[in-house]
């Protein structure tokens, strides 16, 4: 094969597998501006009126106004919990650290269902059932390693002499730390705990168990729908959390360029 | 920077002793708190049904439901695994050899559908695939169908499913395990008379199958794991080990058998990611800034 043939081949591949990625996401978008009254594709116009439908059920804006709690709550404690633990892993020695990160790293790996079952077994006799902080509480483990990975590559990629230099002037250890090197790594944190709320908003299994009776968030919203209707409200909300992802994109792509600008 | 703190005076050692631990105390506690005591509970559970026995664990080991969920489980989650695989691996090489500005839109269809929940990628599947949905009524317009294809609720739409989940993290490994690979070793293949397609051959390929098997564990382990794309997509006659969880727990109530079934996936999915661990490294994984 000449160096042509080669690349067309691949070029063609990378398009069929782009167009294989991104083809879903499109349809529900387009679905989701339907002003017809069933999920089809192509839809037969366009008009706002599933947005409307939504902006209008108070069971909509309710599960949104949970996922958001849940979300944040589940960054906030990632955050609090593994940008220590990273500088732990980091920049001390540790007994024991392959074993530690793989504990931290293990919720990700765990099947959903699993976690879900067993997490409602343990929340039924403590009451934690049907609670927000409950929900993410749980969401904070498998949040964690989002944060801790992140941070750990900015505190990694950082220059420690500056926090040193600090020191030398005399501020105190802590002071360097929070004044000098917090700010440095800043990007990696905000990339975790976007990740991390992000990860709580899209679970469905444990956010299924734990809050699947009243005030549901809304993937377990969505996820009963789908399975009861089929207008295009649930296309319309799929069409925000999908407004969601690109969101995300450009944060952390803007946290990276962030990040690179100042290690130079 | 550890470099230097393995080298700092005894005394700041001996500090530096009771601080790391300081720091990782409160996630420590996390994970044994709600991650596992819970599972330690579950598995306390499946023991304790009726009394204490292993009576669930009979079932799941030799019922013949549990045998063919099992089974089912396994071959599409090595089905799907290959075909992720397949696909993965022309596009993180294509990632490989482009730069720039092309390189960053690639990666932004990669990672696009990546932050899409898993529900509205797989519901995207139940309107194209079904009866009156986009594939049919093409090959229906084009005359090469009659009546609508039995696309969904298939097998082949679980895994038509199931792929597109798994194929961004897929790249996202393959194109960091690629990363690695000393490119200028390839260039001096090439140099040495190698045309581009040996080069790839005989140098580059067999340098990225280490990152090739380290992409099967992991993706192989997710995909035990799923449940709403084949609960969605798939007929009752491809359960797979999730939805049957979810059945024994949310509908039978039987807490009992969900123990033990979900305690045996948690064995598999284990001892799969500890191998992957051991032979790869978690960490390289899951945020990518290292790669």
């Amino acid at each position: 094969m000449n160096p042509t043939a080669d690349g067309i081949v691949l070029g063609a591949a990378a398009t069929a597998i782009v167009a294989y990625l991104i083809f879903p996401v499109i349809v529900v978008l387009a679905i989701s501006f339907s002003a017809g009254n069933f999920l089809e594709f192509p839809p037969p116009g366009l008009s706002l009126r599933w947005y409307r439908a939504i902006a209008g059920d108070p069971e909509w804006i309710s599960a949104f106004m949970v996922t958001l709690k849940v979300g944040s709550l589940t960054a906030l404690l990632a955050t609090l919990l593994g940008v220590p633990a990273a500088f732990a892993l980091v920049r001390h020695v540790v007994p024991a650290k392959a074993l530690l990160n793989a504990l931290i790293l293990c919720a990700l790996v765990t099947p959903p269902i699993v976690t879900a079952i067993s997490t409602y077994l343990f929340f039924v006799p403590l009451g934690l059932n049907n609670s927000i902080g409950g929900l993410a509480c749980a969401h904070a483990v498998s949040g964690m390693p989002f944060v801790v990975i992140n941070t750990a590559a900015s505190l990694r990629s950082a220059d420690r002499n500056l926090e040193r230099a600090a020191i030398i002037h005399g501020a105190p250890p802590l002071w360097a730390i929070i004044r000098i090197t917090l700010p440095i790594i800043s990007p990696g944190i905000i990339i975790g705990a976007i990740l991390a709320f992000v990860h709580s908003a899209h679970e469905l299994l444990i956010a299924m168990f734990v809050l699947g009776g009243v005030g549901k968030p809304v993937t377990v919203k969505i996820w009963s729908d789908v399975q009861a209707t089929s207008d295009p409200t649930i296309a319309a909300a799929s069409a925000i959390l999908i407004g969601l992802a690109i969101l995300t994109f450009i944060s952390v792509s803007t946290a990276q360029a962030l990040a690179r600008r100042r290690n130079g | 920077m550890t470099a230097i703190a393995e080298h700092a005076p005894p005394r700041a050692h001996a500090v530096g002793q009771a601080i790391p631990a300081l720091l990782l105390l409160p996630a420590l506690i996390w994970i044994v708190a709600f991650f596992l005591l819970p599972l330690v509970l579950m598995c306390w559970r499946s023991l304790a049904a009726e009394g204490y026995s292993f009576k669930a664990y009979e079932t799941v080991f030799t019922s013949p439901l549990y045998t063919k969920v099992m089974l089912t489980t396994l071959e599409s989650a090595s089905v799907a695994t290959v075909l992720a695989l397949v696909l993965a691996y022309p596009m993180a090489y294509t990632l490989i050899i482009t730069s720039g500005i092309r390189r960053g839109l690639l990666l932004m269809f990669v990672f696009i559908p990546y932050w899409v929940d898993i529900i509205v990628r797989t519901f995207s599947w139940l309107i194209l695939l079904g009866d009156h949905g986009l594939i049919n009524a093409l090959l229906r317009n084009l005359g090469i169908i009659h009546a609508p294809l039995p696309l969904l609720y298939s097998e082949f739409a679980v895994l038509v499913g199931m792929v597109q989940i798994l194929l961004p993290l897929t790249i996202v490994v393959l194109f960091g395990a690629m990363l690695r690979i000393d490119r200028t070793l390839i260039a001096a293949a090439k140099i040495h008379g190698a045309s581009s397609w040996q080069a790839f051959r005989n140098v580059f390929f067999p340098l990225s199958l280490p990152g090739v098997y380290g992409a099967a564990l992991l993706v192989f382990v997710l995909s035990l794991g799923f449940y709403v794309t084949p609960a969605l997509l798939g007929s009752p006659r491809q359960t797979m080990i999730a939805q049957t969880i979810m059945v024994e727990a949310s509908e039978l109530l039987d807490w009992g058998q969900a123990s033990a079934a979900g305690f045996v996936l948690l064995v598999i999915t284990t001892l799969i990611a500890a191998i992957y661990n051991r032979y790869f490294s978690l960490d390289r994984l899951w945020g990518g800034s290292d790669a």
